[in-house]
C-alpha cells in the first residue's frame, strides 16, 4: 500500500489533470465566480492588447526608425564595433553560463523569443539581412562560449580555479575592453554613444562604478574613527535624498565647473555616484549581518585590519549583498532612461521622442513607448533572472 | 588609506600593553591619529578643491525674493499668478503640487500593493499569475516610460473636448483630462457664508475623535469581558449619524457641483473637479510601478509568518478572507513597514519624474527658475533640502504607525 500522496500520483494524467483544474480554478461557488471575473479581465486586456498590436498600431515608427533607435547618432561605417562587442558580451554570457550555471528549458526559449523578435524588427522593411547574420552569429558566440565551458569539470580543482579566475577576469575586464572597442581608433566620438547602445553603456559604467565606490564607503561608514564615518554616512544620506533626476541637474549645471569633461563623462560619474550611495547600503547591511565571530576569527589568526577585510570579510558580504546590489543594477538600468529627461542627450526613450517629432509619425505616440517598454523589460527581466541562477550558484541563504 | 572594519578596539590579550616601549609610530593611539589626520587632509583638500571650482562669490537665495514672471498650471486650491508673486511662492506652489501626488501614489499604490500581494498568493491558479504578470510587467520597465505612456494614451488616445466621452450623467473625459463632480461650499438653509463648512468639517472631525474613542473603549471592554461588544458598528453607527444630523442641522453647508464644458473661443470644463493628463499620468504611473513593488513586499511578508499561524486560523474555524485580514496581514504589517517605506520614499523622490510630462511640480518649478535666474546651486541646495523634508515627514509618519502596530495587545 503507497501513501497517499503516491496513490494520487498513480492515476492517470487525464484525472490528475481535471483533479487540477477543479482545485485550481473551480474550488466552489466563489472561487468559480473569481476564476470567471479574472478570466473576462484578461480576456479583456488579451483582446484589446491583441487588436492594438496586429490591428491597431503602425509600427512603421520602429521599423523606420530601427538605427535611430538602437545607435542614433553612432557613425554606420564603425558599426561593426558595435556588433564586435555585442557578439563579445554575448560570448562572455555564455561562458559564464557555462562555469556557473546551465541553460535550461526555458532559457532556450528565451533566447529564441528575443531573437526572433530582434530578426522581425531588422527583416521587417528590409535592407538588414546583414545586421540579421551579424546578430546571428553573436549569439551562436554564446553558444560556442557556453559548450566550450560547460563540459569542462565543476569538481574544485586547479584547472577548476582557474577557469574560474579566467572568466571572472574577462567579465570584470568586459566593460573596459567594449569602451576602447567602440572609442578607440576611428571616427566615434563619445557623443556618438546614443540611442540603445547608450544605455547598454551607461548602466554598467554606473553599477561597475557604485560598487567601486559603495565598498569602500560602506567599510568607512562602518569605522569606529568618528571623522571617517561620519563624512561616509554624511555621502550616503545626501546622495540618497534626493532624486536622480536633481543630480543629473547638478551634472548639467554644476559639475561643469568643478571636473569639465564631456556631458556623458558626466553623467557616467553622476551613475556611479549617486549609485555608489545605494550599493554601500546594502554592502553595510551585509556587514552587519556577518557574525562577529568572523572578525574574531580574522583577528585570531593574526590578520592586519587590511586582510582581515580583503581576504574574509568582504568576499561574504560581497555575497550576501548580491541579490539587493542585482536589484539596485536593474533599477539604475532602468533609471538611464532619466537621461533624456533634464539632459540633452538622447538614449532609447529620448530617440523615441525623436521618432516621434517626425512629422509622419506624430501620431504613433503610443507604439514608440510599448516598443520602448518591451525593450527595457527584457534586458531587465534577463537580469534578474541571471541573478536568481548567480544567487543559487553562490549559495546565498544557505549555509 | 584603510579604514577600519567595524571591530571595537579589544586589547590583545597577552600581546604588549601599550607602554613606552612600543615606539610612537606603532602606538594603537597614534594610528588612528594620523589616519584621521590624513583622511581629514585629503577630504579638506577635496572639498577646497571644490569651493575653488565652483566660484562663489554670488553665492544667495535673494533671487528667490524676485518677483517670478512665469506661470504655473496646475494649481488647485490657491490660484496665485507669476507676475506680482515672488519666485519662492511659485517654487512653494510647486511643493504643493508635489506633496499632492506623492500623497495621492502612496495610498493607491498601497491598495494595489495589498490587493495584487494577496492575490499572488491566493489558491486560485489564474489569479496568482495574473498578479504575478503584473508584477513582472511593471516592475521591470522604467517609471519614466510607464508615465509617458500613460500620458501617451491620454493625449492620443482620448477625444478632444468638444467630443468628451461622458460617463453616466456627470463625468467627462478628454485629451483635456478627466471631469468629475467635486464638493464646494454652499449657502444652504442658513445662507451661511463659505467659511461655514469649515464649521462642519471640525465637527465631523469631532465626531470621528468620539467614535474612535467609542471604539477603543468597548475593544478594551471586549477583551476584559470576553462578551461581543459590536465595537466597530457602534463607532461606524456614531459617526454616520453623527455626520448625517450635523450636516442637516447646518443646513446642507456642501453641495456637489457637476461639470460643465464651456464651448466658446477657447472650450474648457467649468465647475466641478478637473484631472489634469499630467497629474493622471504621473499619479497612475507612480501607483502602478509601487505597487509593484509594494506587491513583492506584501507577498514576502505573507510568506515569512509562520505557517502554524495560517493552521492556528483553521483551527479555529475561520474564513479564508477572515484569515487573511485578521489574523495574517495584521501580523505581516509590521514585517512590511520597513520595506514599504522605503517605498514611499521612493515614491516622494520619484515624483520628480513630473519634468517629463510638463506637470509643475517643485522639481519643474525649479528648473523653471534656475532657467530663468541661474544659480543652479542655491537651487540645487533647495531641492534638495525640500525632498528630504519631504522623506523626513513621511518617515515619521511611518514610524509612528509602526510604533501602533508593532505594540502587541495581548
Amino acid at each position: 500500500m503507497l501513501p497517499p500522496h503516491r496513490e494520487r500520483a498513480r492515476r492517470p494524467r487525464s484525472v490528475r489533470a481535471r483533479e487540477w483544474v477543479r482545485r485550481n480554478l473551480f474550488p466552489s461557488a466563489r472561487g468559480t465566480l473569481l476564476t470567471a471575473l479574472a478570466a473576462a479581465v484578461l480576456g479583456g486586456i488579451t483582446y484589446g492588447l491583441i487588436e492594438f498590436i496586429f490591428f491597431g498600431a503602425n509600427w512603421e515608427v520602429i521599423t523606420h526608425n530601427r538605427w535611430l533607435l538602437f545607435a542614433g547618432g553612432f557613425p554606420r561605417e564603425e558599426a561593426w564595433r558595435l556588433w564586435v562587442s555585442i557578439a563579445l558580451v554575448f560570448s562572455l554570457i555564455g561562458l559564464a553560463y557555462g562555469t556557473w550555471s546551465s541553460l535550461g528549458r526555458r532559457d532556450h526559449l528565451f533566447v529564441l523569443l528575443v531573437g526572433g523578435f530582434v530578426i522581425f524588427l531588422m527583416a521587417h522593411g528590409g535592407a538588414a539581412v546583414w545586421s540579421s547574420v551579424y546578430f546571428l552569429i553573436a549569439v551562436g558566440c554564446m553558444y560556442l562560449g557556453y559548450l566550450l565551458t560547460y563540459q569542462l569539470p565543476r569538481a574544485t580543482s586547479s584547472l577548476r580555479t582557474l577557469q574560474v579566475r579566467v572568466v571572472g577576469g574577462l567579465l570584470i575586464l568586459a566593460l573596459p575592453i567594449v569602451l576602447v572597442l567602440l572609442l578607440v581608433g576611428g571616427n566615434v566620438g563619445i557623443r556618438d554613444l546614443d540611442g540603445f547602445v547608450l544605455n547598454l553603456i551607461l548602466a554598467p559604467v554606473g553599477i561597475v562604478g557604485g560598487i567601486l565606490i559603495g565598498i569602500p564607503l560602506a567599510v568607512g561608514r562602518a569605522s569606529n574613527l568618528k571623522t571617517i564615518s561620519w563624512t561616509c554616512t554624511a555621502y550616503i544620506e545626501i546622495v540618497r535624498g534626493a532624486p536622480l533626476l536633481g543630480w543629473l541637474f547638478v551634472a548639467l549645471f554644476i559639475l561643469d565647473d568643478i571636473i569639465g569633461g564631456d556631458l556623458i563623462i558626466r553623467a557616467m560619474v553622476v551613475m556611479a555616484v549617486f549609485t555608489g550611495a545605494y550599493m554601500a547600503e546594502y554592502i553595510r547591511g551585509a556587514l552587519q549581518a556577518l557574525p562577529r565571530g568572523q572578525y574574531e576569527a580574522g583577528q585570531a589568526v593574526g590578520l592586519s585590519q587590511w586582510q582581515r577585510t580583503r581576504l574574509i570579510i568582504m568576499p561574504q558580504a560581497l555575497r550576501i549583498s548580491i541579490p539587493p546590489m542585482v536589484g539596485q543594477a536593474i533599477s539604475i538600468w532602468k533609471d538611464t532612461t532619466l537621461v533624456t529627461v533634464i539632459l540633452p542627450l538622447r538614449e532609447l526613450k529620448g530617440n523615441a521622442d525623436s521618432a516621434i517629432s517626425q512629422f509622419e509619425f506624430t501620431p504613433d505616440r503610443i507604439e514608440a513607448y510599448v516598443f520602448v517598454a518591451v525593450i527595457f523589460w527584457i534586458v531587465a527581466f534577463m537580469m534578474s533572472r541571471i541573478s536568481q541562477r548567480v544567487e543559487r550558484a553562490q549559495g546565498v541563504g544557505e549555509r | 588609506m584603510s579604514a577600519q572594519a567595524p571591530a571595537p578596539p579589544s586589547p590583545s590579550p597577552g600581546g604588549p600593553a601599550p607602554s613606552e616601549s612600543v615606539p610612537l609610530f606603532y602606538r594603537r593611539g597614534f594610528r588612528r591619529l594620523l589616519q584621521q589626520g590624513l583622511y581629514v587632509a585629503a577630504t579638506g583638500l577635496l572639498f577646497w578643491y571644490i569651493y575653488d571650482a565652483l566660484n562663489l562669490r554670488e553665492f544667495g537665495f535673494g533671487f528667490l525674493s524676485d518677483p517670478a514672471a512665469f506661470k504655473v498650471a496646475n494649481q488647485w486650491l490657491i490660484d496665485i499668478d507669476g507676475v506680482t508673486n515672488s519666485r519662492i511662492n511659485m517654487y512653494l506652489v510647486g511643493v504643493w503640487a508635489s506633496l499632492r501626488v506623492v500623497f495621492v501614489a502612496i495610498l493607491l499604490s498601497t491598495v494595489v500593493g495589498i490587493v495584487v500581494g494577496v492575490s499572488r498568493l491566493s489558491s486560485n491558479w489564474l489569479v496568482a499569475r495574473m498578479a504575478m504578470l503584473y508584477v513582472e510587467v511593471f516592475r521591470n520597465t522604467p517609471l519614466l516610460v510607464q508615465v509617458v505612456l500613460v500620458y501617451a494614451i491620454f493625449l492620443v488616445g482620448a477625444p478632444l473636448i468638444q467630443n468628451s466621452q461622458e460617463i453616466g450623467d456627470f463625468a467627462f473625459i478628454s485629451n483635456r483630462g478627466v471631469a468629475i463632480p467635486w464638493p464646494v461650499p454652499d449657502a444652504g438653509w442658513w445662507g451661511a457664508p463659505d467659511w461655514f463648512v469649515g464649521v462642519w468639517v471640525a465637527l465631523f472631525i469631532a465626531i470621528g475623535a468620539i467614535a474612535m474613542t467609542v471604539r477603543r473603549r468597548r475593544q478594551d471592554r471586549e477583551r476584559e469581558t470576553g462578551q461581543p461588544q459590536y465595537a466597530n458598528r457602534w463607532a461606524f453607527g456614531i459617526f454616520a449619524i453623527g455626520a448625517l444630523v450635523t450636516f442637516i442641522v447646518l443646513g446642507l453647508p456642501v453641495s456637489i457641483d457637476k461639470p460643465i464644458i464651456e464651448v466658446g473661443t477657447t472650450t474648457r470644463y467649468l465647475e466641478g473637479m478637473v484631472i489634469r493628463p499630467e497629474f493622471a499620468a504621473l499619479t497612475i504611473g507612480l501607483t502602478l510601478y509601487t505597487g509593484a513593488f509594494n506587491a513583492e513586499i506584501v507577498r514576502g511578508s505573507i510568506q515569512a509568518m509562520p505557517r502554524g499561524q495560517t493552521e492556528a486560523a483553521n483551527a479555529v474555524g475561520l474564513s479564508a478572507y477572515q484569515r487573511m485580514t485578521l489574523v495574517i496581514l495584521p501580523q505581516a504589517l509590521r514585517q512590511m513597514i520597513p520595506s514599504i517605506t522605503n517605498q514611499y520614499l521612493n515614491v516622494n523622490k520619484n515624483s520628480s519624474l513630473a519634468y517629463a510630462v510638463l506637470y509643475d511640480d517643485l522639481f519643474r518649478v525649479a528648473g523653471i527658475i534656475q532657467n530663468k535666474a541661474g544659480h543652479a546651486l542655491e537651487m540645487f541646495f533647495v531641492i534638495i533640502v525640500t525632498y528630504m523634508l519631504i522623506s523626513l515627514v513621511i518617515s515619521a509618519v511611518m514610524n509612528f504607525i509602526n510604533a501602533r502596530v508593532t505594540r502587541v495587545g495581548v
